[in-house]
């Protein structure tokens, strides 16, 4: 359902021309756990960047759910994030100016649903966080893990098909950061496909398939084993 | 829409916004209450004066030989100036409509009344060419016929039996009535009777600023003083040609006078209403910056609110906002912030206004200007806005996935 091929990336400054992504081609499939792992500067990001439309690619080919996105028009491609793409943040990215309600109501304006739906999806999904008691909070009044929490339901409850997650227990304590992957490993139980980026072998371990990426292109396997070749490279 | 959320936003950073709201208000305000003074100004700059202003010219005559006979003078002038091809009339008279100078007369119903009853009205001496040289129009009644014109030394005070009234001098003579006033006599100073033989339908006093500017009569005599102002209707499109002529063939007929102050009625309406043109200018001008400076503070606002949320911007529009829903962010937010502004600014103009008609005696506003002002600001707001909101729709939402 996610399927990228050849998929090439590259920022152009006047003096500089950099590649972060060469010929980068994978495929997941409905229902997976991937993670993707691999050095600072590897092209991690620049690969959860083009799979959550927030960048355009420079050559290649991406497919999500058998449509070629890489010609959609901006319209489009916010209409697609929104309602199949829900984004997990390491710095969380709520909005300091709205409480938790309107941080988890923020997707489901874009999407056009009435306030009666809006509401259960936000109840629903803060209900399964369990945060329905923050409700009135503001991100400020919140502890990280608490924030990274509200961060997941308001990236579910579109109800999205993947799950993008960047490092996402980067800014969590050990304790948090074992919560969220619950979280996560339980949403992914229930049908959605979860990407998450990290640099952390712990953190990959849980998914139930790893991607390493370095100089911008790919190889499947244990990510131990592609850690250790670049240590010893 | 966004309204609620947007609003509860702005509330918990609201210092800008209240300035800028506050900004708007001030705006409002002055901007409203100076097109009341604008439009009131324009409003007696656009009066007619009942003159065919377009067509007329008027000059002095001043004698200076002790012993001319003003009244044969008088008449070659007006003999020579009305044979002139071109010239539909032409008249002496003691002044003109917007000349600012003139005679003044009290008028009453009854002889002998208490003269605070008396009504004031421009005078202006004319023979039976008056009428048609000011370009005035008969409603009612007959013009003066040359017998009833009579020939006075300006130290003589006596007064013919005859007037011709403009139409709102009538209404503030016989206010009932409901029918021709033609007929009636009013009494002139203490106990003058003058019959009015017409009503006209407009001719100013020549003071434009007084408030009974539209309250002439027209009164047949000539003064044989040795000054002498004439009055020139020319068919259309002689005017400037006549002038020179005019001029030259009175001079040479006579040198024992100036003739002076060779004026088109142009020229007398621009420098009547000078002071008023100066400050319909003067107002539109802070008006104009006024704007323009509300308009260049929404500006640093927006500006600065996308540069502070630049990161949310990202974030939205990696949640889904595609470039349209987040220039209508801005927009909305700008719209909400303008409204407020704009409220207080219409309650503080309604109540400024009031004070001032109450202080001043400036007219009460026109139930538009506010309607309007609303509409100029909310329109500058959305102009201000739409470069930052541009500028933030253009925010790429890879931004969000950056760390900091």
């Amino acid at each position: 359902m996610l399927k990228m091929k050849s998929v090439s990336k590259t920022y152009r400054t006047d003096m500089v021309e950099t590649h972060a992504l060469r010929e980068f081609s994978l495929t997941v499939g409905e229902g997976e756990f991937v993670s993707v792992t691999g050095p600072s500067g590897s092209g991690k990001t620049t690969f959860l960047n083009i799979a959550g439309m927030l960048e355009e690619l420079t050559s290649g080919t991406y497919e999500l759910d058998g449509k070629d996105i890489s010609s959609l028009n901006d319209r489009e491609r916010s209409k697609v994030r929104n309602e199949k793409i829900g984004f997990i943040f390491q710095s969380f990215n709520l909005i300091p100016e709205l409480d938790v309600f309107d941080n988890v109501d923020v997707p489901l304006r874009y999407r056009g649903f009435n306030a009666g739906e809006r509401r259960r999806r936000i109840e629903k999904c803060l209900d399964m966080v369990g945060l329905m008691s923050r409700i009135k909070h503001y991100p400020g009044q919140l502890s990280g893990g608490q924030q990274q929490r509200v961060a997941i339901a308001r990236a579910l409850a579109g109800e999205p098909r993947f799950l993008l997650a960047d490092e996402p227990t980067g800014n969590l304590d050990t304790n948090m950061a074992e919560s969220v992957l619950d979280l996560l490993s339980e949403i992914n139980t229930s049908g959605t496909t979860i990407i998450m980026v990290t640099h952390e072998l712990t953190l990959a371990d849980r998914a139930k398939r790893n991607i390493f990426v370095r100089d911008g292109q790919v190889s499947d396997g244990p990510p131990e084993l592609h850690f250790a070749a670049a240590a010893n490279a | 829409m966004e309204l609620g959320p947007i609003f509860r936003a702005m509330l918990k950073a609201k210092a800008g916004y209240i300035l800028i709201a506050l900004q708007i208000a001030v705006t409002m305000t002055i901007m409203v209450n100076a097109i009341a003074i604008m439009q009131e100004k324009n409003d007696a700059i656009a009066r007619e004066s009942g003159m065919d202003e377009a067509n007329t010219f008027a000059f002095s005559s001043t004698s200076f030989e002790p012993d001319a006979d003003m009244r044969s003078l008088v008449e070659e002038d007006l003999d020579t100036i009305r044979n002139l091809p071109g010239v539909r009339s032409a008249v002496a008279s003691n002044s003109y409509p917007l000349r600012q100078g003139g005679w003044s007369e009290g008028l009453q119903l009854e002889p002998d009344a208490n003269s605070s009853d008396s009504i004031g009205s421009a005078i202006y001496f004319v023979d039976e060419h008056g009428v048609d040289s000011f370009g005035a129009t008969i409603i009612d009644g007959q013009n003066f016929t040359p017998n009833q014109v009579s020939f006075k030394d300006p130290e003589s005070n006596t007064w013919p039996a005859y007037g011709i009234v403009t139409e709102a001098l009538a209404k503030e003579l016989f206010p009932e009535e409901q029918t021709s006033v033609v007929g009636k006599t009013i009494y002139l100073g203490d106990n003058d009777p003058i019959n009015i033989v017409a009503v006209i339908d407009r001719l100013q006093a020549p003071w434009q600023s007084w408030t009974g500017v539209e309250r002439s009569m027209l009164i047949p005599q000539r003064r044989l003083g040795t000054y002498q102002t004439y009055i020139v209707r020319t068919e259309p499109g002689y005017r400037d040609e006549l002038m020179p002529q005019v001029e030259e063939l009175l001079a040479n007929s006579n040198k024992g006078r100036i003739i002076r102050s060779m004026t088109t009625m142009d020229h007398v309406r621009m420098r009547a209403y000078l002071d008023e043109s100066a400050m319909v200018t003067m107002l539109t001008f802070i008006v104009t910056l006024l704007v323009i400076i509300t308009g260049l503070g929404i500006v640093g606002l927006a500006s600065f609110n996308v540069s502070r949320r630049t990161r949310q911007i990202g974030i939205r529009r990696a949640l889904g906002a595609n470039k349209f829903a987040i220039m209508r962010y801005f927009m909305v937010e700008n719209f909400i912030v303008s409204s407020v502004g704009i409220a207080t600014g219409g309650i503080l103009a309604v109540l400024l206004n009031i004070l001032m008609v109450n202080a001043f005696g400036l007219q009460p506003l026109s139930w538009y200007v506010i309607p309007i002002a609303m509409l100029v600001l909310w329109l500058v707001g959305q102009i201000a806005v739409a470069g930052p909101a541009r500028r933030a729709s253009n925010i790429t939402p890879a931004i969000a996935t950056r760390s900091g």
